[in-house]
């Protein structure tokens, strides 16, 4: 029985189709990774498993049966747009918000005191939410999501605009529940966070699921030809026949070699080459990053998308330069 | 229901542990007392005593109505104490006057007493005209706001003439006086419901009270909802509970804070009534004869008024954005309250006909209308359950509407929507 389940949903915004004929389903207990560039509908998709839309067509099931509003009680959500009373003091509002999931007031007390333990933010506990940095209230809400123990977690962009020791906080703690036996979905657009993560992933793209499985199964399907490597020294190595395409560090290169049937001897060549001219300090051989798979089957599919570019130029930029079509 | 009543308790005591709440509970009452009691005090202290010049070649006139004007006070102070139950304590104002005969400098000499404020006045009485019998009295006040004191040496000095155009014909000094005695019309109100002063007072009250708590208040529905956009809680809410329950829970809750401070008020005023210290406040008290069943249908219709109109405000508040949006709404809850109070002018007379009778059902209307008919006119039982089940139904459609348009606006936020768009919302599903 999977605990999410869209079937072919559609969703269309005034003149914007926002979903088109998605269809991902989410097994109990699982860590379930819904990817995308901004714009590309993975807050639609999300809003239609928790019942703010309605999809235009195709259906929703949650724990195996068709979308009904009791099923909420069950669910923690975090949405993108954070939001918060701003006056309001933090513990009343974990208690207000937890009331509003059918616990006891004094259980919510207790828990939102655990949770603030274990997010390490006690101290904020008694302020005022406006006073709270922004980084502060997204852990906040992020606990709010969390104090009635739902057995579906959905969580939308949650490590967007936190430093890296608070996003992994915060990926530890999605961990952990994960051990407990809870189901958690969550969004991003940033798809290296999810390499490590996701026992699931959906990857879609203007609405479209372009790739889905699990992390496991999809990377097997392409072969380990990705090198990086780190050296001092000549880089002569690098117009190798074997490398199809190489994106230059400093001090470092990712190489991408040409598709053969023995790759893995292609990359031990390109390193004893490579050791003739040079200290190497470090070389690894991988499959392709998700991203570069992403990008590749977006590029298969829909061969005209513009926008589309890698993590290490795109990081250098605002998130907004990725564009949906 | 249980998540309404969660949403009401978080905006009720959100709002009634601001400093805001307790200041406006504190200084609303004392501003409003601080100006009964400041018109009061500046009441008893003006035009206390005034000094007035007659220029005349009769140095007995000046004399004549020194008294006149003394007798004339004495009897209509004994007036205000007779008067229909009502004890308009008006300050006596005490006149001096001085006599000056005419000669060469006087006009320049009354002319610099005024200046500086020696005399408040001067009346110049010149010999009769050709061919008529009375003399000719010009008045010059210091002030034209002191014009009033015109009106009464004119009726004091038509006694003077009279008491003596009677005295050359022969008639006594108790005579003339008898004669001249005022006519007192003592007002009779017949007993309890008929009570129309009293029942236009109420309606009175209960339309400022209503005006100023859905002025107070009512926007604060359509506040709280805003804040739900701006501070973006909205998503949470909305995959929470359901858009009604919040809208209905937001009305009780802002609203519940609203009765409150209108509880507390009352409280003070009642406490104050109580106390010796409306009696030296001195305002004025009025004697307002209720039974039972009004003053449980002012409650009634109070509540059922404010619920209305909040549940409009917070329409306006889930199709605007902005503060300064809601700004401009601000006439759709005026509109309506102000036009009620113009009709209650003109059915003021005649609250059982035709067109009352629609008017009160009328929900935008019912809770002043129909109350005053409940007070004043005999609307039959029907009527009145009928207009309580249609603003009742009223209030539910505008919050079911209002949710609707809310929780789609919210998902579109960005520009402000047209008819044909919030046309659109309320379809939707």
């Amino acid at each position: 029985m999977a605990i999410v389940e869209l079937n072919h949903a559609r969703k269309v915004y005034d003149t914007k189709v926002a979903v088109d004929d998605l269809s991902i389903a989410i097994e109990p207990g699982t860590m379930f990774g819904l990817l995308g560039p901004n714009g590309s509908g993975k807050t639609s998709s999300i809003r239609m498993m928790i019942g703010i839309t309605v999809p235009d067509s195709g259906t929703v099931s949650l724990f195996g049966k068709p979308f009904s509003r009791k099923m909420l009680a069950r669910i923690g959500y975090l949405p993108e747009e954070r939001g918060l009373y701003k006056k309001m003091n933090v513990l009343d509002q974990l208690v207000f918000l937890g009331r509003l999931h059918y616990i006891s007031a004094s259980v919510a007390e207790s828990r939102a005191k655990e949770w603030a333990r274990r997010l390490q933010i006690v101290e904020a506990l008694p302020k005022k939410t406006e006073d709270l940095s922004k980084g502060m209230q997204q852990k906040i809400q992020f606990i709010a999501s969390l104090l009635h123990e739902p057995d579906l977690i959905i969580m939308d962009e949650p490590f967007s605009g936190l430093d890296p020791v608070n996003a992994s906080l915060l990926m530890d703690t999605l961990a952990e529940l994960r051990e407990e036996g809870r189901t958690i979905l969550f969004s991003t657009h940033r798809m290296d966070q999810v390499e490590k993560m996701c026992d699931n992933i959906a990857l879609i793209h203007g609405g479209k699921l372009v790739l889905s499985g699990s992390m496991g199964e999809i990377k097997s399907r392409y072969p380990r030809n990705r090198v990086h490597i780190a050296f001092e020294g000549d880089d002569a190595f690098l117009r190798d026949p074997r490398v199809e395409k190489v994106r230059r560090f400093p001090g470092q290169a990712d190489i991408a070699l040409r598709p053969s049937a023995s790759a893995a001897d292609d990359a031990q060549a390109l390193l004893a080459n490579a050791l003739r001219r040079a200290r190497v300090t470090r070389f690894e051989v991988t499959e392709p990053t998700l991203e570069e798979i992403f990008i590749e089957k977006v590029r298969e599919t829909m061969p005209e998308a513009p926008g589309l570019r890698l993590q290490a130029e795109a990081e250098q930029e605002p998130e907004e330069s990725y564009q949906s079509v | 229901m249980r998540n309404v009543w969660i949403i009401a308790h978080r905006e009720y005591m959100e709002r009634i542990r601001t400093r805001g709440f307790l200041i406006t509970t504190v200084m609303i009452p004392l501003i409003i007392a601080g100006f009964a009691f400041g018109s009061t005090f500046l009441a008893s202290r003006a035009n206390t005593n005034l000094r007035i010049a007659v220029v005349s070649s009769d140095p007995q006139l000046a004399q004549q109505l020194q008294d006149e004007l003394i007798r004339q006070q004495a009897e209509s102070g004994s007036e205000a104490t007779t008067g229909a139950g009502v004890d308009r304590r008006t300050n006596p104002t005490k006149i001096a006057v001085e006599a000056t005969l005419p000669a060469n400098g006087v006009k320049q000499s009354l002319e610099h007493d005024l200046d500086t404020g020696r005399l408040d006045g001067y009346l110049w009485v010149s010999a009769p005209a050709e061919g008529t019998s009375r003399p000719v009295f010009a008045f010059t006040p210091r002030r034209s706001s002191l014009s009033k004191l015109k009106t009464m040496l004119a009726s004091s000095l038509d006694r003077i003439l009279l008491r003596s155009q009677l005295k050359d014909r022969g008639v006594g000094s108790a005579e003339t006086s008898l004669l001249l005695q005022p006519v007192a019309i003592e007002e009779v109100s017949r007993a309890g419901h008929e009570d129309v002063e009293s029942a236009e007072v109420c309606v009175s009250i209960l339309f400022f009270v209503m005006y100023l708590v859905i002025m107070l208040y009512g926007m604060n529905v359509a506040r709280s909802i805003i804040e739900e956009k701006t501070s973006r809680i909205f998503e949470v809410m909305m995959s929470t509970i359901r858009p009604e329950a919040l809208m209905a829970g937001k009305i009780i809750g802002v609203g519940s804070v609203g009765l409150t401070q209108v509880g507390i008020w009352v409280g003070m005023v009642l406490l104050l009534a109580a106390s010796s210290v409306a009696v030296h406040l001195g305002g004025d008290t009025l004697h307002i004869a209720l039974t039972g069943a009004q003053i449980g249908f002012f409650f009634v219709y109070f509540i059922l008024g404010y619920l209305l109109y909040s549940s409009i405000a917070a329409a306006l508040g889930a199709i605007t954005n902005s503060e300064q949006e809601l700004q401009q709404m601000n006439m759709f809850l005026v509109l309506p309250l102000l036009s009620c109070f113009v009709l209650l002018g003109t059915l003021v007379a005649t609250p059982d006909n035709t067109l009352a009778r629609v008017l009160a059902l009328v929900p935008l209307f019912t809770p002043l209308l129909m109350y005053f008919r409940v007070s004043v006119g005999h609307p039959a039982a029907w009527e009145v359950v009928l207009s309580i089940v249609l603003t009742s139904g009223t209030i539910c459609g505008i919050v079911w509407v209002t949710s609707r348009i809310y929780r789609i606006g919210v998902l579109m936020y960005g520009k402000r929507p047209n008819v044909a768009e919030i046309r659109r919302w309320i379809r939707y599903s």
